[in-house]
């Protein structure tokens, strides 16, 4: 096959997996937050300045993962 | 205000493709991803060498303007008001939050100045990227290059002036590590050394660039389509830029917590070398 048209395939899985990972952990993330806002009403600003920066820090490793899939996606 | 703004740089947007792809590159689905490139990369603007860096400065002379104004308001003790109330605010919340918490009482006051700036350029850059017709400096990997070395070189400053070369190297182990895991564990704590600067320049670089794709991809759709049918083409307008105006308010979002991530980040990393009691 051509190596362009493998590099694209690749591109395509790659940003799919890359978005299983991401919205999985950040999923994950939310409903626990959602849950300890629930248990604990008054702690809400508190759990929701940590999730914000806990999604910011996954979404971060997500990003590397999909340099990778945009680099194979536009080389030339 | 926001909204007729935002949907001015969406039209300002849509209509530049729109009159490059036309003229200059002449048919079709295979220029778009030149006409996207083109829109988040880096090229001559203006006669100067660099969009981007035009930019970057436009946004570090707008950051002095602002700290100007804002100091302007504190004159003969008064209470500040206006701009001086909106930087004091974000200033306290630094000072008190992100450095104080992080690097400790004392510290924490000698970093908050760089922390400051770290935190009001990354915003201010990334609101100017979304103005029409302007770039987003901190969307070029150079840019964000620069600004993890000024951070890693804080956080090796960090250790040194407190305790001097050879124990700052010689506390990034922790104490009581058992002798076996020491050639171990120095490799990984020379490497976490520049792996912590290099995540915090992809993360803010990715982050920018991204969000800018997405919404010259959304607007792109409009003549993507119109090249099958012309009425596919019109019948798209109001999709992408009803979607392009919700990502750029996503955007507006992004920008604040991106630069509180990368402050946070500094001040932790900082906070780990000035104090490192494991």
């Amino acid at each position: 096959m051509d190596p362009k048209a493998l590099a694209y395939f690749a591109a395509g899985i790659g940003a799919g997996l890359t978005i299983v990972g991401g919205a999985a952990g950040i999923g994950r993330l939310a409903a626990a937050a959602m849950e300890g806002i629930a248990r604990q009403p008054n702690a809400a600003g508190e759990i929701r300045g940590a999730m914000i920066v806990a999604a910011g820090l996954i979404e971060g490793v997500t990003f590397f993962s999909l340099i990778v899939t945009m680099i194979l996606a536009l080389k030339t | 205000m926001i909204v007729p703004s935002l949907l001015l740089g969406a039209a300002a947007t849509v209509t530049e493709p729109v009159a490059e792809a036309a003229p200059a590159h002449g048919e079709g689905a295979r220029d778009i991803s030149g006409v996207l490139m083109h829109h988040v990369t880096d090229h001559p603007f203006l006669g100067l060498p660099s969009k981007h860096l035009v930019f970057f400065v436009l946004a570090a002379l707008l950051v002095i303007l602002m700290a100007r104004l804002a100091l302007r308001s504190y004159r003969a003790g008064r209470v500040p008001t206006g701009m001086g109330a909106v930087v004091d605010g974000l200033v306290v919340f630094i000072r008190d939050e992100i450095a104080e918490a992080n690097i400790g009482h004392g510290d924490g006051r000698r970093f908050t100045p760089l922390l400051c700036s770290f935190f009001f350029f990354i915003l201010v850059a990334a609101l100017l990227g979304l103005m029409p017709f302007s770039a987003t400096s901190t969307g070029n990997i150079a840019v964000t290059l620069a600004l993890a070395t000024v951070s890693f070189l804080a956080q090796q400053w960090a250790g040194i002036s407190k305790y001097g070369v050879v124990h700052h190297f010689g506390g990034i182990v922790p104490p009581g590590l058992p002798g076996w895991l020491l050639p171990i564990m120095i490799p990984v704590e020379i490497i976490s050394m520049f792996t912590k600067p290099f995540a915090l320049m992809i993360r803010l670089f990715a982050n920018m660039l991204a969000g800018h794709m997405v919404i010259t991809t959304l607007l792109l759709l409009v003549p993507l389509t119109a090249g099958l049918s012309t009425l596919f083409g019109i019948s798209m307008i109001p999709v992408s830029l009803g979607l392009s105006l919700f990502i750029m308010l996503l955007e507006l979002l992004v920008a604040l917590i991106q630069a509180y991530i990368f402050t946070l980040l500094t001040a932790i990393f900082i906070g780990m070398y000035a104090h490192p009691a494991h």
